[in-house]
């Protein structure tokens, strides 16, 4: 994090400066209000610390042109004690707070890290409602900029009505999800916890009715107003259809009970079925071959007993069938196995027209529930298609073609808007998974940067990435504060716009592999109707014995293992799991219908995560398959980020360049790879102390990712050493951003205390591919070689590998 | 503290769709059981507001299971529907004089499931949650 501290006062900026370097932050002091502007035009702050009364451009002035300007960090205004005008003025202009001089370091130190808390580089792991925020990693909620105190009951209940921000829970589900299984209490626990959470919000001035109560069903989040999107540039406000569990959607779910009970109404059709199959043609003539529709079973085949007792079942399903089609939506099914119900009921021996009517039943009730099953299946699959959306916003219609075709291979349906009218409009018809919008659609460069806005605050937001022909650090900037997630230079590769496309699409849910075992078929396909949906590959398996092989070739990122099975129980398929490193890390969630202590124990004792009872209820299982790989997410994370200085670790970037390297290689693209290393760290670290070591690679760190991104592989392979991978980046670019950056390098100060500033230079490494090498080792090695000749020369110098 | 809802019913879909429909109609909490043995068990145990009792089922039908309610003092005053494909007025007449609540057709459609249990106990649909 970095401040600038605005404060023409030595002491007090020395005192300000020497209280923030020890909470961590990188700190720059400006002594006027022209020099603060010329750093924020040149650097990325994370906040500002602005005395009112500076020379030159005074605080408020300052304050009011960086809002202007669209500078959204938070600005905390020093003031006098008695001030309260200066107060209003600031707070006018836009600053978010303000603390009064002689300020106490504890109470600023506080109130920055509450603005820190909300600034706009969040990243999206936060989840959002409204003022209400929620961050998972750090379990805090936050309404506007106070800390909301939660006990762990009332955060996990936040945090479901967050992650499922449409939904109505019923106090059932709320125990279900957020009790464990021995601490179960009644309902009125949720109902105490919910009163004590509204008290909570309210006290930080959230509206009352935040978690509203839905008469009859449960609570939710009360659904948010937002502003409808217009092509006139209207701003009627337009709240959002929010799901209830409407008839429709009651609906749905029942269409999946259907889906999971189909095979076993087969079943029960077909019982009856062999019971009329035994019955003789005609009372005259002996059993034998019966009517071809039906499975033919000679009465001969069945002793007297079985006989008796298939008839009894036979009875049993007509009459369950006739007392249960119709829920399904079935009538005529449930009217005609009322009929052969009827006929069942009668006393044998059939004379010959009650046989052929049981049979003309039978067959017409066969029908109907094939027919029914066939129906069914038609409209699930299409919606997801359409859903997956890519709107190209782009003047250039070769340009945009060529990108159309490309994400059709990325099994995106790309849409063409030429101008900002249609890029609206087609938004509001149907939004899209994520838009490429190039800066230049619009005359006027503010129209674009507003639909950007736009699009980030929609909920859920809509990723943006950013095509764009020049490229100056500040439209970076720019962009990357309105929430533009990728800046992509034009010209580019199709190819590589829709592999950046591909890295903002998936840190979602979606794409997630599934691998599932039952040895129920009807269970394996509700599953999959159930969980495809929702963007979660499933792979299902009703053979245990198969097991090992399907894990490998799929590689899922969750297994759902049900508990009986043949010859393999679900429990030893977990140990052998567990057993494996490569494996021990993969979420299990068990299917099953016991929910005994003893069962529940064995299944945690085997290593599972989560179990979920038999019959299943499809959303309760798909939110606890999204947390769960949602936490996977955030420990991956942790092994995928550098902690130090919050880019890309070693084994990360290792994995992002192999990947580069094979695309570059596919599509014959060239790739710079370079090494960068602070000149005479260990000198500096030994002299200055560990925690100065650490300001200063956390600088380095933050120049990196704010100067190379989204596509470009930024990463700290340990000590001072940096990594960088700039795809189809031609060696003379690669040169002259990196010059810039080393000149940025160059210009930090560093406080090593409030009176001693130095100055750190960098050197790099640069091996291209493919002339220096093919493959990450050989690359590394030379690259790695010419930093050496770099740092050996003097240092603050780019030496590139020669072949 | 919303109502529980005892559902007895043989078939495993039967009782899926029921608690489904009642859970997100009606907002109220649904335990289930699949023979008449295991309602009399859960009944006794969880002590449900009313009991969905299923007419035919194989070992202990509906009536007997009802019986067996009845003779419990533990029981005997939970509210007791009938899941029944006979609903003529003259089997109305009956399960009333048996001292059954209602009776409720099969099938009956999922929508409407919850109102007609409401109707039946004399329920109001809308202010189950409210604290």
């Amino acid at each position: 994090m970095r401040i600038l501290v605005v404060e023409d006062d030595e002491l007090t900026a020395k005192a300000l400066t020497t209280v923030l370097l020890q909470q961590n932050y990188a700190v720059d002091v400006a002594v006027d209000g022209w020099i603060a502007w010329e750093l924020v035009e040149s650097f990325v702050f994370d906040l500002i610390l602005l005395d009112v009364m500076i020379p030159k451009l005074d605080g408020i002035a300052l304050c009011r042109k960086l809002r202007s300007r669209g500078y959204q960090m938070p600005i905390l205004l020093l003031t006098g004690r008695d001030s309260g005008h200066d107060k209003a003025l600031g707070l006018d202009a836009g600053a978010d707070d303000y603390v009064v001089k002689p300020f106490d370091p504890e109470e600023l130190v506080a109130r920055i890290r509450a603005l820190l808390r909300r600034g706009p580089a969040v990243s999206q792991v936060v989840l959002e409602w409204g003022n209400l925020r929620l961050d998972p990693s750090a379990c805090e909620a936050i309404y506007g900029e106070k800390l909301l105190s939660l006990t762990p009951k009332e955060y996990a209940l936040m945090e479901l009505f967050l992650r499922n921000n449409r939904r109505v829970f019923s106090c059932g589900v709320i125990l279900e999800q957020i009790w464990s299984f021995d601490e179960m209490p009644g309902e009125e626990a949720v109902r105490t916890h919910i009163k004590g959470l509204r008290q909570k919000l309210k006290a930080v001035g959230a509206p009352a009715d935040l978690i509203e109560t839905v008469y009859g069903i449960g609570y939710r989040l009360k659904p948010l107003e937002v502003p409808n999107f217009s092509t006139e540039g209207e701003t009627s406000p337009k709240t959002i259809e929010f799901q209830k569990p409407s008839k429709q959607q009651t609906l749905n779910i029942l269409a999946k009970v259907w889906d999971k009970y189909q095979a076993r109404v087969s079943q029960q059709v077909e019982v009856v079925e062999r019971a009329i199959a035994t019955l003789p043609h005609a009372i005259e003539t002996p059993p034998g071959p019966t009517n071809p529709a039906l499975p033919a079973i000679p009465t001969s085949s069945l002793a007297p007993a079985e006989l008796t007792q298939l008839w009894q079942q036979a009875r049993q399903e007509a009459h369950t069938l006739a007392g249960s089609l119709g829920t399904f939506g079935l009538a005529k099914g449930s009217k005609l196995a009322r009929k052969i119900d009827h006929l069942l009921q009668q006393s044998l021996p059939f004379d010959s027209h009650q046989t052929t009517r049981l049979r003309e039943f039978v067959i017409a009730l066969r029908q109907e529930i094939e027919h029914f099953s066939n129906q069914e299946n038609v409209d699930t699959p299409t919606r997801d298609e359409e859903s997956r959306r890519l709107l190209i916003v782009d003047r250039d219609r070769l340009a945009a073609e060529q990108l159309l075709k490309e994400a059709e291979t990325w099994g995106l349906q790309g849409i063409i808007a030429s101008e900002l009218t249609i890029a609206k409009s087609q938004i509001e018809q149907q939004p899209p998974v994520a838009v490429l919008l190039d800066l230049s659609i619009a005359s006027n460069r503010q129209d674009s940067l507003a639909l950007l806005e736009e699009l980030s605050h929609r909920v859920p937001p809509i990723p943006v990435l950013i095509l764009t022909t020049q490229d100056h650090l500040n439209d970076r900037l720019e962009t990357a504060r309105l929430g533009g997630r990728t800046f992509l230079q034009k010209p580019i590769a199709p190819v590589q716009v829709l592999t950046a496309v591909r890295q903002v699409l998936q840190p979602t849910a979606a794409e997630a592999k599934i691998l599932v075992v039952d040895d129920d078929p009807a269970m394996l396909a509700a599953l999959r109707t159930l969980l495809e949906p929702w963007g979660l590959q499933v792979t299902a398996l009703s053979d245990p014995q198969q097991f090992w092989q399907m894990l490998e070739v799929t590689s899922p990122d969750l297994l759902i293992l049900d508990i009986r099975m043949p010859h393999l129980s679900g429990f030893d398929l977990c140990q052998v799991v567990r057993n494996d490193a490569r494996w021990s890390e993969l979420p299990i969630i068990f299917l099953t219908a016991h929910t005994d202590a003893e069962t529940v124990n064995q299944v945690f004792a085997v290593g599972a995560d989560d179990f979920v009872s038999k019959p299943i209820v499809g959303p309760e299982l798909v939110t606890r398959i999204v947390n769960r790989l949602d936490r996977m997410r955030a420990l991956r994370r942790l092994t995928d980020t550098d902690l130090l200085t919050g880019i890309a670790s070693r084994y990360r970037s290792t994995q992002d360049l192999d990947r580069l390297l094979r695309l570059a290689n596919r599509h014959h693209q060239v790739l710079s790879f370079a090494v960068l290393a602070i000149d005479r760290f260990q000198q500096i670290h030994d002299r200055e102390g560990i925690a100065i070591g650490d300001v200063i690679l956390r600088r380095v760190g933050q120049l990196l990712q704010q100067n190379f991104r989204g596509e470009d592989v930024v990463a700290r392979w340990g000590g001072s050493e940096f990594v960088l991978g700039l795809y189809n980046m031609r060696q003379e670019n690669s040169l002259s951003r990196l010059t810039q950056l080393l000149a940025l390098i160059g210009q930090q100060e560093i406080f090593a205390a409030p009176d001693r500033k130095l100055a750190i230079t960098a050197s790099v490494g640069v091996a291209q591919y493919p002339n220096i090498g093919k493959d990450l080792q050989s690359l590394y090695r030379a690259a790695d070689e010419a930093l050496y000749r770099a740092q050996a020369s003097g240092g603050n110098r780019i030496i590139v590998a020669n072949a | 503290m919303p109502k529980r809802i005892l559902v007895i019913d043989n078939e495993p879909y039967i009782q899926e769709i029921a608690q489904i429909c009642l859970e997100t109609v009606a907002g109220w909490q649904v335990m289930t059981a699949g023979s008449g043995q295991e309602g009399l068990i859960r009944a006794e145990t969880s002590s449900p507001d009313a009991i969905l009792l299923d007419v035919m089922m194989p070992d202990m039908d509906g009536l007997s299971t009802f019986r067996a309610l009845q003779a419990n003092p533990n029981t005997s005053t939970i509210p007791v529907i009938l899941l029944t494909a006979k609903v003529q007025a003259t089997d109305l007449s009956r399960y009333a004089e048996l001292g059954l609540q209602a009776a409720i057709a099969k099938p009956f459609s999922p929508l409407e499931l919850a109102e007609q249990v409401a109707n039946a106990l004399g329920w109001n649909l809308s202010d189950e949650v409210e604290d």
